[in-house]
């Protein structure tokens, strides 16, 4: 059964934080080899989302399933990439180091996580190294790349950790258009592997190359292919700002102090 | 002179007998300590955790005292135990009060551990007269007043530590230095906090009698600074520090016990010393590397702009030849000397006669090199990087240093003729 289960499949996802709504009921299903950009204002709650459904943050409300499982059943087949801008740039490691990392949780069976890595787990972050053009680097300390480069090398990491699934939060914010293209080409070819792929992304421009995309300001304001989604009319809704009747209801409900799951969910009822 | 050595407060009869007992475990001791606090210091410091790492050792101090009045003895292992249940609980605590409230973490660290200290000092106030509890001792630490039983429970801490580091290291690494996917990986980033903390606050309590709870947090975060200084792996920094407090610790207790001074301190000192001197002389961040390399660098630059000015100048009288080209360069002549002295030690400025100054033929070919770089540069800034013409001059002025880019950057242009503003580019 799990076989032909997607790879995601969330269901009325709702996050507050401090009783402040920042996700409200998101659903959405992604097939199996499709890639999705998820794209909305800062604020909009996609940070908020990729963590809910890894469960980094417990949502306060709804499910989400991988391949029709659990996510601490599946989580050796999903690889994430959060966005860079938290990284200790100044930790000590080097590249290569980095990209094992990826491994650290390969190895199964009793007491795998005695294990050190071994020639096999070497030989998987070399190829993906090698993968994203950056074996010549192997050596250097992170601190001493570009931007772009950095990039590359926490996408090698996800792709040595052999995962069917990539969530990637923001690869391409603050690189220009050229490394934008280069980190795009890499990873629509793993899309083409059969990976699915979720980006959260801010260039409106590249939307026509997904399979899939989410318009999301606290609520999925639209979802499907491209063609249909991305209209003025769904942008505008995006962008345009939040639907102030639903800000101050939840304003309402924090002062009355109603259960958190209440709170939560104010909306689509 | 020699009279005033020989009457320095050095008890010289000590040396007679330098390996006694108390010596000799007090080092053992502390050697053993102040290694593994500098292992665990690597994760103190690189998850900036310093604060909660002199919390950990006050916080124990009710944890200590309480099992004193239960079992009415300085047995080390059950005040370790319940040393620990306090640092636990400090923690556990910490992490509540900056959970449920808005008070941020470093003022509930603060918050935690001075209650808790202050609960422990009141405790052992209320200790029946008569008993024997050293606070003295608890708080500043006295190496000499090892005992077998200490040196043996601090031996098995040290072995449980390091065992636990070794086999767990990869997960250790990967939750200090990306903590959100190592939670995505599955990898519980809780327990190994906790498990950090607990690692911690035994070897503190086991170590306290080395350093002292109030000195004691720098035994974990100096000697793990120290080597932060000094390398970029992760591995070689646990190594190195792990060799700073073995060293910190050995010298130290044989400053102490020769110049008959607190152990603690001494040791905190010469860890100090070691962080200092890798603070001024780390090859890669240190201060006196840093500033020699900006140095080499700006007597560099000064070398080629003169050298430059001579070519576009062309050979200067020897009487005026200061001036002219100070005023070219916008250089005080006295600096302008002692760059020429530097080229004619290179061969690339002779003073072809006693009245003029002139470029050697290398110092022109080196001239010429720079000249083409910073037509190439200007070409490229223009056309690569979207600059507008007039203004690739003074970016190319910094660039033409870089020449050793010329023959890349001639290929990456096409081998251009001329520059922007129309000057010939020379082969």
């Amino acid at each position: 059964m799990a076989t032909d289960a997607p790879p995601i499949a969330a269901h009325d996802l709702t996050v507050a934080y401090d009783a402040r709504p920042v996700l409200r009921s998101a659903s959405f299903t992604l097939e199996r080899g499709h890639m999705l950009s998820v794209v909305g204002p800062n604020g909009a709650g996609k940070s908020t989302l990729l963590k809910s459904m890894l469960g980094l943050i417990t949502p306060d409300y709804g499910s989400v399933s991988f391949f029709g499982q659990p996510i601490d059943a599946v989580r050796h087949r999903i690889a994430y990439v959060p966005q860079t801008e938290a990284v200790d740039w100044d930790f000590p490691i080097t590249v290569a180091e980095v990209v094992l990392m990826g491994r650290t949780t390969s190895r199964r069976g009793p007491l795998g996580w005695l294990k050190r890595p071994g020639p096999e787990d070497r030989r998987h972050a070399a190829d993906a190294l090698e993968r994203v053009g950056m074996t010549n680097f192997a050596h250097r300390h992170i601190r001493q790349l570009s931007g772009g480069q950095q990039r590359r090398v926490f996408l090698a990491r996800a792709l040595c950790q052999g995962a069917e699934l990539l969530l990637l939060d923001e690869p391409f914010a603050g690189v220009d258009a050229k490394t934008e293209a280069t980190l795009f080409a890499l990873i629509d070819q793993m899309s083409s592997e059969g990976k699915t792929v979720l980006i959260v992304n801010h260039d409106l421009q590249i939307l026509d190359q997904f399979d899939q995309v989410m318009m999301l300001n606290q609520r999925v304001i639209a979802y499907g292919p491209p063609a249909q989604v991305v209209t003025d009319e769904n942008l505008r809704a995006t962008y345009g700002g939040r639907l102030s009747l639903l800000d101050e209801a939840d304003e309402k409900l924090r002062e009355r102090r109603t259960e958190r799951d209440h709170l939560a969910r104010t909306t689509q009822r | 002179m020699i009279t005033s050595l020989a009457q320095l407060s050095v008890d010289w009869s000590s040396w007679s007998l330098p390996w006694s007992r108390f010596y000799l475990q007090g080092t053992a001791c502390s050697i053993l300590v102040a290694v593994t606090c500098g292992v665990l210091g690597c994760f103190v410091v690189l998850r900036r955790m310093a604060l909660i790492g002199d919390a950990l050792s006050h916080a124990i101090l009710p944890g200590v005292v309480i099992t004193y009045m239960v079992t009415g003895d300085t047995q080390p292992v059950p005040l370790l135990i319940g040393a620990m249940i306090a640092g636990l609980l400090a923690s556990v605590l910490i992490n509540l009060v900056s959970r449920h409230s808005r008070t941020k973490e470093d003022s509930s660290i603060g918050i935690v551990f001075t209650a808790m200290f202050a609960a422990g000092i009141l405790l052992t106030g209320s200790l029946p007269r008569g008993t024997h509890f050293d606070l003295k001792c608890f708080l500043f630490g006295d190496a000499l007043q090892v005992g077998t039983a200490d040196l043996v429970t601090m031996a098995v801490i040290s072995a449980i530590v390091l065992t636990l580091i070794t086999a767990l290291y990869h997960r250790l690494k990967l939750v200090s230095f990306d903590p959100l996917v190592a939670a995505a990986m599955g990898v519980s980033v809780g327990a190994m906090h906790y498990l950090l903390m607990g690692m911690l606050s035994a070897t503190v309590v086991a170590g306290l009698k080395s350093t002292g709870v109030v000195l004691v947090v720098a035994m974990v975060i100096t000697p793990a600074s120290a080597a932060y200084q000094l390398t970029n792996r992760f591995a070689v920094m646990l190594w190195l520090s792990a060799l700073f407090g073995a060293v910190s610790a050995a010298v130290g207790m044989s400053v102490a016990f020769v110049f008959n001074a607190s152990t603690g301190p001494a040791m905190v000192l010469v860890a100090t010393a070691i962080f200092a001197a890798s603070m001024l002389l780390s090859p890669g961040h240190g201060v006196v590397f840093n500033r020699l390399r900006r140095w080499r660098l700006a007597r560099h630059v000064r070398n080629e702009d003169v050298l430059k000015a001579l070519y576009s100048l062309g050979p200067q009288p020897a009487a005026t030849h200061l001036s002219a080209l100070a005023a070219h360069l916008k250089m005080q002549p006295a600096r302008i000397g002692r760059t020429l002295a530097r080229l004619r030690r290179e061969d690339l400025v002779t003073a072809v006669n006693a009245t003029e100054i002139a470029l050697t033929p290398a110092g022109t070919r080196h001239a010429e090199e720079m000249v083409r770089a910073h037509r190439l540069w200007e070409t490229y800034l223009a056309d690569h990087a979207g600059l507008p013409p007039d203004q690739v001059h003074d970016e190319a002025e910094r660039l033409e240093h870089a020449h050793d880019l010329n023959e890349r950057l001639d290929e990456v242009l096409g081998r251009p003729e001329t520059d922007p503003h129309g000057s010939t580019i020379p082969r």
